[in-house]
């Protein structure tokens, strides 16, 4: 049975084929169902894999399969060979499952598109490059995973590629990435070279062996692979394609940019724990990189007003708080958030697409207002989301969030600092969550809304709805894939904190956006406060410094080198060869006593050198 | 004379008998279909007849031939590829107003002329074996007498072949007058005292002289273009392949023979004529319109990587020599075959496919021709996968070992020039410039090119039996060894 795994990725592949081959000839109605249905197919293959697998035995629940070799040269083999535990499990049913809900919404939500044959194809594509990702079980294999998911995301955040900022922010994303890529890949040379394997496992425990805790080699080797994470997760510094990612359909932004792919980096960090349990350094810079970043997209996310930007602004602070858990050592935390995010974030996306649909493609959030009447399912849904999403007690968020920071409090010196960072971003979320629920729902109607979703759109909802709620009951156990958390959890007054801290930024949203007690507007006039959320609109500013830093300079060089200077020798090179072509074309007359002249030169020149040389 | 001595004979006899027989069928009825079916016959026979030569070789057959595995294997050589131009003889000629079926007796004469070429022992046989090969040329470049082109070609080859050949006398003359013999092995006998002696000396240098004529190397090379221009394009393949191939295998041999191959100054004459054959033939075919002037001075550079080959292996080992020049010999003529007979088989009834705008497209029109006439022109270039590679190979891995460093890269800059133009050719094809109409191939065009580009292909993906073949080729041995 458990030799079906192959089949998980192969069917979203088969969907792909299938989709791509008949060039938009099938008929209309076929399509969601092969794109849907392939993943429905693998989504219920991953299903029962999983009972098969976690009926096992903890210290037996690994199951490897070598399908082929994919390449050989001397000692160098890499086989096309998929590794499952209880991770790759975790990941396998999120990303089938989650997949499966939101290709059923796709079907609604795409079905007067034009294109959606095409977006049905890249969307399974998507799905088979990221079960490759995590089945894989070499680095190379990982990495094809790894740029397949960056291809699809590329290619669906350009999706309505008619609009030329669409196709911007395509670029953007892919750039961007391209250079957490880049160092990830010379991570993977580095690990090659030094343990001379690429197998993860095996290098894994030959790093371990072979490094000393603290040493350069493992050090080296874990920043590159964070590199590559940090890149692909949306953490500081490489974060600034996230936002303008939301430019793709919806149903993409729940998917890759909320659900799965994103959140490749957490996986891969997770995947590697061992490499970067021998970096202490790095694994405290990895938690670092999450508050910091957790903090300063809570606080983009308060000034946003597209509704998909204070959601993406939402996830890249969620991230961080897996980057957080990731950095002290709370692995399955880390997972488990993964998993409830994927829940609540898509939950949100899909019902913030749901919103956008029945508004006629409106996001402004300040546009939009009473919606609790008109889109009532909606409303309940994206409620329950937010719950999840702000950690409300018994809600899936609550359980993840909660284990995350009270594993920081416990951990070292700087443990409560990264605490403190990971409650107030608590807070935060609270206080932007509030506000985008009151804004958007509450109040005045602003833009008439027409329910425009039928079943196929409504039912992914509740769905998911549920999850949010209730997922935290079904943490998957992922030991021994990952090792077991300390139990130094902290108890006594930082629970209590940790638990309140959603609440306090609860009461002061419910006090600023309803009651009016504090205004917003108010807020921006004191002084330097408007110039601040100029700041954290813009993302701290990151856009305009990348520009400066690196756009403005490669675009001056490119301009100074327009005539490329390595061109020339070449350029000379041709001109000396038409020149010497020009030269000799004269003695091609077409007349016979130049050729018999030209013969007997050449007699005369033979034994001129000939004889008396 | 001896069975084993008419046995060793038997391809010089079969192919003569099938002459006459082809021309007795002409005088009786003409009929081309009839013609070319004899003339196949004929071909066939003269191949069936090699395995049994093959066992009583080496052998020495009155003074003027020498029938040994080193002849064999050209002969093998000459008669595939004279089937091949058969098979395009057929088809290009079939529907052209004009009395056509004599080409195959010329096809036969001029076949028998190069089998006697690569087997000669002596000056006498080589004059003959060159005359024979070179008179029945003339008509066959002139054969479409009615257009000025063939004709104009026919002339310029006529003319400046007799030149050549008085230099090739004149040659032989003063050999003779300074040795007093006449035959390979005789003149071998005074190799060592050579340098000593200018008459001879000069006399090797003037039949060097013809032979560069007939390689067309660069000083002699000026009719090239003319001829193969304005040769029928099946004639044109039979001039570039076994023309070519047999005066370069006589080259080898005689001057191995003559011991004068491992001569500085030989070695040095001829390294400076490679050099500049090379640089003027890439050169000149640089920016060429007309597809047949492209491959002729092609051509040119070709034989001058082909003599690199030849100085660096001999100053290498003599087997190597042989080696290099056999395998590469077979590369090329392969490959020539291919690239004329897809013209050949590309042109009409009443013109010739010539000018580069020809074939703008031919992609889309006709694919697999396209594709071979990609494939031969790749092979002409050198790229791997296909024979030329594996031959190119060759001439390279000899001039490191030997270290004949100027030589090496005026290979590699002549490389570099040769791929500009052969793929310029590429490109014209895949233009979507569909303007002629649809090509339509002769089942005989069709077959020739169809063998020529699988053993292209083949040779190049697995060149082990080809160069099996060609080591096994043993050295024409200089029998009496000079001190």
């Amino acid at each position: 049975m458990l030799k079906l795994l192959c089949l998980v990725p192969f069917l979203p592949l088969t969907g792909f084929l299938i989709l791509t081959c008949s060039e938009g000839r099938l008929p209309r109605a076929y399509v969601p169902w092969i794109g849907a249905g392939s993943v429905g197919l693998s989504a219920a293959l991953a299903t029962s894999l999983a009972f098969e697998l976690m009926t096992l035995e903890p210290d037996t629940r690994v199951f490897r399969q070598t399908l082929w070799h994919w390449m050989a040269a001397g000692d160098f083999g890499v086989d096309f060979a998929f590794y499952l535990d209880a991770l790759s499990l975790n990941m396998l049913l999120v990303v089938t499952g989650i997949g499966f809900l939101i290709h059923v919404y796709s079907a609604g939500y795409m079905a007067d598109d034009p294109g959606m044959a095409r977006f049905f194809a890249y969307m399974n594509l998507f799905v088979f490059a990221m079960l490759i990702l995590v089945l894989a079980d070499n680095l190379p294999l990982l990495y094809l995973g790894w740029e397949g998911v960056g291809l699809c995301s590329y290619l669906l955040i350009g999706f309505w590629y008619e609009k030329p900022e669409n196709g911007y922010a395509a670029r953007k994303a892919f750039v961007v990435t391209r250079v957490g890529d880049t160092a990830m890949a010379l991570g993977l040379f580095l690990l090659f070279s030094q343990l001379g394997t690429l197998d993860i496992q095996e290098a894994m425990s030959r790093a371990g062996a072979q490094w000393p805790a603290g040493s350069t080699l493992a050090t080296a080797a874990a920043l590159l692979l964070l590199g590559g994470a940090v890149g692909k997760s949306a953490q500081l510094p490489l974060q600034v394609w996230l936002p303008d990612a939301m430019a793709g359909p919806t149903p993409i932004s729940a998917l890759i940019h909320a659900a799965t792919m994103v959140t490749a980096g957490v996986y891969l960090i997770a995947r590697t724990h061992a490499l970067f349990t021998l970096a202490p350094e790095v694994q405290t810079l990895v938690a670092v990189i999450g508050a910091i970043t957790l903090l300063i997209s809570g606080f983009s996310a308060l000034t946003q007003t597209d509704i998909k930007r204070v959601l993406a602004y939402s996830t890249i602070s969620q991230i961080g708080y897996m980057f957080l858990a990731l950095g002290v050592g709370a692995w399955s935390a880390a997972i488990f958030h993964l998993t409830t995010h994927a829940f609540f974030k898509a939950l949100l996306f899909l019902g913030a697409g749901a919103v956008i649909l029945s508004l006629h493609h409106e996001q402004d959030i300040f546009r939009m207002g009473g919606l609790r009447r008109s889109l009532p399912l909606v409303f309940w849904t994206f409620l329950a989301g937010l719950a999840a999403l702000v950690g409300l007690p018994f809600t899936s968020g609550y359980y993840s969030k909660h284990e995350i920071l009270l594993t920081a409090y416990g951990a070292g010196s700087a443990g409560s600092w990264l605490w403190a960072a990971g409650t107030a971003g608590a807070v935060l979320t609270g206080l932007y969550s509030t506000r985008l629920l009151l804004i958007a729902f509450f109040g005045p109607e602003r833009t008439p809304a027409h329910r425009h979703y039928g079943s196929n759109i409504a039912a992914p909802l509740v769905v998911l709805a549920i999850l949010s709620l209730a997922g935290g009951l079904a943490k998957l156990p992922l030991f021994p894939a990952l090792p077991e958390t300390g139990t130094d959890q902290a108890g006594g007054s930082p629970s209590l904190l940790t638990t309140a801290a959603p609440f306090l930024g609860v009461a002061i949203g419910y006090l600023v956006y309803r009651t009016g007690t504090a205004s917003a507007e108010a807020l921006l006039k004191l002084p330097g406060s408007e110039a601040l959320r100029r700041l954290w609109f813009s993302g701290w500013g990151m856009d305009w410094l990348y520009d400066r830093l690196f756009v403005l300079p490669f675009v001056v060089l490119a301009r100074l080198n327009e005539a490329d200077a390595i061109d020339q020798p070449y350029r000379g090179i041709v001109a000396l060869t038409r020149l010497g072509h020009r030269l000799l074309v004269p003695t091609q007359t077409g007349q016979l006593r130049r050729y018999a002249a030209g013969m007997l030169f050449g007699a005369v020149l033979i034994l001129a050198v000939g004889v008396w040389a | 004379m001896t069975a084993d001595a008419l046995t060793a004979l038997l391809p010089f006899i079969v192919l003569s008998a099938a002459a006459v027989a082809v021309m007795l069928a002409i005088a009786i009825r003409r009929s081309f279909r009839l013609v070319f079916w004899l003339t196949v016959g004929g071909l066939l026979a003269g191949l069936s007849t090699l395995p049994h030569a093959s066992p009583v070789a080496p052998l020495q057959v009155t003074d003027l031939l020498r029938i040994d595995a080193y002849g064999l294997f050209f002969h093998a050589l000459f008669l595939l590829s004279a089937l091949v131009v058969a098979l395009l003889c057929l088809a290009y000629f079939r529907r052209r107003e004009n009395e056509n079926e004599e080409i195959f007796v010329l096809l036969l004469t001029s076949t028998l002329g190069a089998l006697l070429l690569v087997s000669s022992a002596h000056l006498a046989m080589f004059f003959l074996g060159l005359e024979v090969l070179t008179i029945s040329l003339f008509p066959m470049i002139a054969y479409s007498v009615r257009a000025s082109r063939p004709l104009e070609a026919g002339i310029k080859y006529l003319l400046l072949s007799g030149l050549a050949s008085s230099f090739l006398m004149f040659g032989m003359a003063l050999v003779y007058g300074d040795l007093g013999v006449l035959s390979f092995e005789q003149i071998g006998a005074h190799g060592a005292e050579l340098e000593q002696k200018p008459l001879a000396l000069a006399g090797l240098f003037l039949i060097l002289a013809a032979i560069g004529f007939k390689l067309s190397l660069v000083p002699f090379h000026l009719w090239t273009p003319d001829v193969y221009q304005g040769a029928p394009a099946p004639v044109t393949a039979f001039l570039a392949t076994v023309s070519k191939a047999s005066v370069f295998a006589l080259l080898l041999r005689f001057f191995t023979a003559a011991h004068a191959e491992r001569s500085e100054t030989f070695l040095c004459v001829l390294g400076l004529l490679a050099v500049v054959s090379i640089l003027a033939g890439n050169l000149l075919a640089l920016l060429q319109v007309s597809l047949k002037r492209l491959l002729a001075y092609s051509s040119i550079a070709h034989m001058g990587y082909l003599l690199t080959g030849f100085v660096a292996a001999g100053l290498l080992r003599r087997d190597l020599q042989t080696e290099t020049i056999a395998f590469y010999l077979a590369a090329y003529t392969v490959t020539s075959l291919a690239a004329f007979g897809a013209i050949s088989a590309l042109s009409d009834d009443d013109r010739e496919s010539d000018r580069l705008s020809d074939y703008a497209g031919l992609f889309w029109r006709s694919p697999w021709l396209a594709a071979v006439l990609t494939l031969s022109l790749l092979s002409l270039a050198g790229i791997p996968l296909t024979v030329g590679f594996v031959g190119k190979f060759y001439v390279f891995a000899v001039g490191v070992q030997a270290e004949t460093w100027p030589l090496v890269a005026t290979v590699v800059i002549g490389s570099g020039i040769g791929i500009y133009y052969y793929l310029r050719v590429v490109l014209t094809m895949i233009q979507p410039a569909g303007v002629g109409q649809r090509v339509t191939l002769h089942p005989a065009a069709g077959t020739a090119l169809a063998a020529a580009a699988l053993v292209i292909l083949a040779a190049g993906l697995f060149p082990q039996p080809l160069i099996d073949a060609a080591a096994n080729v043993p050295q024409p041995p200089p029998t009496a060894d000079s001190p």
